[in-house]
């Protein structure tokens, strides 16, 4: 998976948190402004985010997880180190 | 505003609990500042990044349950029954006297037997459909809690569970005096049961709400609650009817208040609106002003967020007397013992007032600059309690308080 | 046992169910003997001796709520929001930014007390089995917080800005009328403005599984007699799903505003069998206490009742004891007393039951007529409600309406209701 790949991923996987529509998510939205997430939602798609690509990240990782551009990055980041 | 004019007192406690079972034992340990979380025992937390739990160890209920199989209860259930027995045999109604259709129960839970759907999930996963769901509907539902409590006892009266979650036990204590003030009951037992499961414990760490080491309420460096199990159940009956019988009165229930913060699923409001709303129609219905509470058992938790919005909540309500009051969580010595937890701290409200001495928060040992009352840390004290507010808050936003004033005299109050 | 110290009365009703999303449209499919069961589609019954109940497919919160983001609420937790709304709508509290104004200054403090036997057993089983799959670490921290009973209730209140006393009453069938009488003493004991009181239950596999499991439902190779209240022939009940919620408020709150009133709530009460059913003759001697109890704390008499809404679902055994312990307590009243079982069409809804059932007597007291109970054409030797069968019969409207719930848990309960100046004037 390419980085756009991943980041249409994410967006969907927000969608499922949401129901925000794909299309309305852009990569650098804010989850918790923008998108008016409350604690819950945003838990919730950090984990979901974890479980799709297997980060194995700790909470605190994701919980900087602000932007679809964060969340891209983190999963490269995670796969970079697992091939190194 | 009143549900009626019937004075009602708590006359029997039972008690079981992370530091052990029993109202005297329970009331000694926790005046001792005894802590009852350690290292979970009941099942394997190594995939977890939390492992402290708090448990109850050493319960025998065939020492407790007469007429039901206790091997065939499941657990939450276990300990409700156990604990009705106790409380019965405290107010010394081993025998009740009063007709069967007359006595009543009324439990809280936050989980029900959750036990239960784990052996489903168990078999469920392991694709084992023919033995899945078995027994299921005879033992998971959680109103079997209450049922079982009154099969084993024979009570035919009213029939309540209320899982309102960490607040149940408020909320069962407030059914109870209004069956009893209008005269639907003339014996109530009140009070509320979670036991120990990882569906529970999943569920709170997955929330980042598990502390690793300790419950410290209102320390400056607390992270989180501990999740545990245990049961409490109080006896309630109308004044008149416990003096005819020459019974000890611990205190009486004088009122309460129920709000909801409609705010968020698992948070409190930040502004503490819907928790000071039920404190202030608590103190209305008891008749009683903020500065007339001589003791206040906190929900305290131990979270950062808990904490913090409802010492917001009491400073509300209490203004100036907020720093008067003395104000404990238990919780730092058992955990959340969710459902149970409003029971077995208005057990101790109950204790508080009848023997004037109030256990202490323990393991505060900074306290928290936001959270800067006096919050009784480290030692009990002794001093005379005439009015113990209970205070608890649940997923939901579930908000509930209750009162209890110590008993002066028979006759009415002014 | 003293009458509620405040008269209190229904001013909106809301639901959710397979026959309609009104109470007029569910009196209109009730009289019509439209049923709500069908094949289940929604899980897999394979390998269950029950393949058919009262599910509401395509149920959309959206349709009522609008466009929003339904994903941190459950099944239930929808249900229950949605029949909020319409009894909000229905008796004059609503508006559709309710949920969202942020000033509700001068608002009545409404509160919520939902019955309910499993809250969502599906989300906890969905919850523990990730867990169970992928690790603790992925378990679904949305699904944990609709894993708690009174979650579904929490989740309405807060979509609706719901404020007052926030309760969740388990128990099996007889919950919703549990609620309904929480509720009513909340009113009358001035502890809020206004409740919305009732209950809401979702159709799931694994309740179905355990149902089905436990000899409670009637098999899909049974006859359609199995499924019928009262039938000599029957077997057990159908699951079903749905959500229904009363507005109620103090008389005189209700008048001074001038909204509607549909009914009065004159009286409620409830006891439980400690055999749980094992004993026939202590489950009917317990709904015989009850229905009199109900009928005393309403200060009504036997000849007063002019309708029982029953909880009978084709239980054998819950029905018999249904039977017996009303015409115990009724005496001579029952030979004459119509008889309406909305299970026969609507199936078991559990928690939300007892609230389907009182709508129902409300409706068949704005008529003047019960609907017939479908398909009993056969009851048991010496069945004594004759009145109950297929034909409709009048029913009197200045009478009252005894609504009984039986469980096979050993709770019973029964409300007493009367109809309001306003009940069948239709809807707004």
């Amino acid at each position: 998976m390419n980085a756009s790949e991943v980041a249409v991923k994410v967006k969907e996987i927000i969608n499922n948190v949401t129901s925000i529509p794909v299309d309305e998510i852009g990569d650098t939205t804010s989850l918790r402004d923008d998108l008016d997430l409350d604690s819950l939602s945003l838990m919730e798609i950090g984990v979901d985010i974890d479980y799709a690509f297997q980060l194995g990240l700790p909470d605190e990782a994701l919980q900087k997880i602000g932007t679809v551009q964060d969340a891209v990055n983190l999963v490269l980041e995670h796969r970079e180190r697992r091939s190194a | 505003m009143t549900g009626g004019e019937g004075r009602v007192v708590v006359t029997g406690i039972g008690a079981i609990t992370p530091v052990g079972a029993g109202r005297e034992t329970v009331w000694r340990r926790l005046l001792d500042g005894t802590c009852g979380t350690g290292p979970v025992q009941s099942f394997d937390t190594s995939g977890y990044n939390v492992h402290q739990g708090g448990e109850v160890h050493g319960f025998r209920p065939e020492e407790h349950v007469a007429t039901l199989d206790p091997a065939r209860l499941p657990r939450a259930s276990q300990l409700a029954v156990a604990a009705a027995r106790m409380a019965l045999t405290d107010a010394g109604l081993e025998t009740v006297s009063s007709p069967p259709e007359r006595c009543g129960v009324a439990m809280g839970t936050t989980s029900g037997e959750p036990r239960e759907v784990e052996v489903l999930d168990d078999d469920l996963v392991a694709e084992r459909l023919d033995e899945a769901g078995a027994g299921f509907i005879a033992r998971y539902p959680c109103h079997v809690i209450a049922g079982n409590v009154a099969a084993e006892l024979g009570f035919a009266g009213v029939n309540a569970m209320i899982p309102t979650a960490c607040a149940a036990g408020n909320y069962a204590i407030a059914y109870a005096l209004d069956a009893l003030r209008s005269g639907r009951a003339e014996l109530m037992l009140a009070g509320g049961a979670d036991c120990f499961s990882r569906i529970t414990y999943t569920g709170f760490a997955r929330l980042g709400a598990i502390s690793p080491d300790v419950c410290r309420p209102f320390d400056r460096n607390r992270k989180g609650m501990i999740p545990g199990e245990g049961a409490a159940v109080l006896v309630l009956e109308p004044l008149e009817r416990a003096l005819g019988r020459g019974a000890t009165v611990y205190a009486e229930v004088a009122g309460y208040g129920l709000t909801c913060d409609a705010h968020h699923m698992t948070a409190a409001d930040p502004e503490g609106a819907g928790g000071a709303r039920a404190m202030e129609k608590a103190l209305a219905e008891s008749g009683l002003r903020p500065e007339e509470v001589s003791y206040i058992s906190a929900h305290g938790t131990g979270t950062p967020t808990n904490d913090r919005q409802e010492t917001i909540a009491m400073k509300r309500v209490f203004g100036e007397a907020a720093r008067r009051v003395p104000i404990s969580s238990v919780k730092s010595m058992l955990g959340h013992t969710m459902g149970a937890a409003s029971a077995i701290e208005a057990a101790v409200c109950a204790l508080a007032i009848h023997t004037g001495r109030i256990p202490p928060t323990i393991h505060l040992e900074e306290p928290d600059p936001e959270c800067d009352l006096d919050y009784v840390p480290g030692e009990s004290r002794e001093l005379p309690v005439e009015v113990a507010m209970n205070n608890a808050y649940a997923f939901g936003g579930n908000n509930a308080s209750v009162i209890f004033r110590r008993l002066r005299d028979g006759k009415s109050a002014p | 046992m003293s009458a509620p110290t405040r008269p209190v009365v229904v001013t909106g009703v809301g639901l959710v169910s397979a026959l309609g999303d009104s109470a007029p449209e569910l009196w209109q499919a009730l009289a019509a003997g439209r049923s709500g069961i069908s094949e289940i589609t929604a899980f897999d019954t394979a390998g269950l001796s029950c393949r058919r109940g009262g599910s509401i497919d395509g149920f959309d919160p959206r349709e009522t709520l609008g466009q929003a983001n339904f994903r941190p609420l459950d099944r239930t937790g929808r249900l229950a929001t949605v029949a909020a709304a319409r009894a909000l709508d229905d008796s004059g509290h609503g508006g559709a930014d309710r949920g969202d104004r942020t000033d509700h200054a001068g608002e009545a403090e409404i509160g919520l007390v939902l019955g309910t036997m499993f809250g969502s057993v599906h989300t906890i089983s969905e919850f523990d089995r990730r867990a169970l799959v992928a690790g603790p670490q992925y378990a679904k921290p949305l699904d944990f917080a609709n894993s708690v009973i009174n979650a579904a209730a929490g989740q309405a209140a807060i979509w609706h800005h719901l404020t007052g006393v926030n309760g969740t009453i388990s128990g099996g069938t007889t919950a919703g009328v549990q609620a309904i009488a929480y509720g009513a003493d909340l009113v009358a004991g001035g502890r809020v403005d206004a409740v919305l009181a009732g209950g809401a239950e979702e159709l799931c596999f694994e309740s179905f599984l355990g149902f089905d499991r436990g000899g409670l439902t009637a098999g899909a190779d049974d006859e359609p007699a199995a499924a019928v209240p009262f039938h000599a022939r029957r077997r057990g009940f159908l699951p079903a799903e749905g959500a229904a919620l009363l507005m109620l408020e103090s008389e005189a709150a209700a008048r001074s505003r001038g909204a509607r009133v549909l009914a009065q709530v004159r009286g409620h009460a409830t006891a439980f069998d400690p055999s749980r059913g094992r004993d026939p003759e202590r489950a009917a001697a317990t709904v015989e206490r009850v229905a009199r109890w109900a009928l005393d704390s309403a200060g009504v008499a036997a000849e007063d009742v002019a309708l029982l809404s029953a909880s009978a679902s084709g239980s054998p055994s819950g029905d018999r004891s249904e039977a017996r312990g009303v015409a115990s307590a009724l005496c001579g009243r029952a030979r004459e007393l119509p008889v309406t079982a909305v299970k026969a069409l609507l199936g078991e809804a559990l928690g939300a039951s007892g609230a389907f059932q009182t709508v129902a007597a409300l409706g068949s007291l704005a008529r003047g007529t019960a609907p017939g109970i479908s398909g009993l054409d056969a009851t048991d030797e010496g069945f004594p409600l004759p009145l109950a069968g297929p034909d409709e019969r009048p029913v009197d409207p200045a009478g009252v309406a005894l609504v009984v719930a039986v469980g096979l848990d050993g709770n019973v309960s029964a409300l007493v209701i009367s109809g309001g100046e306003d009940l069948g004037s239709g809807s707004p």
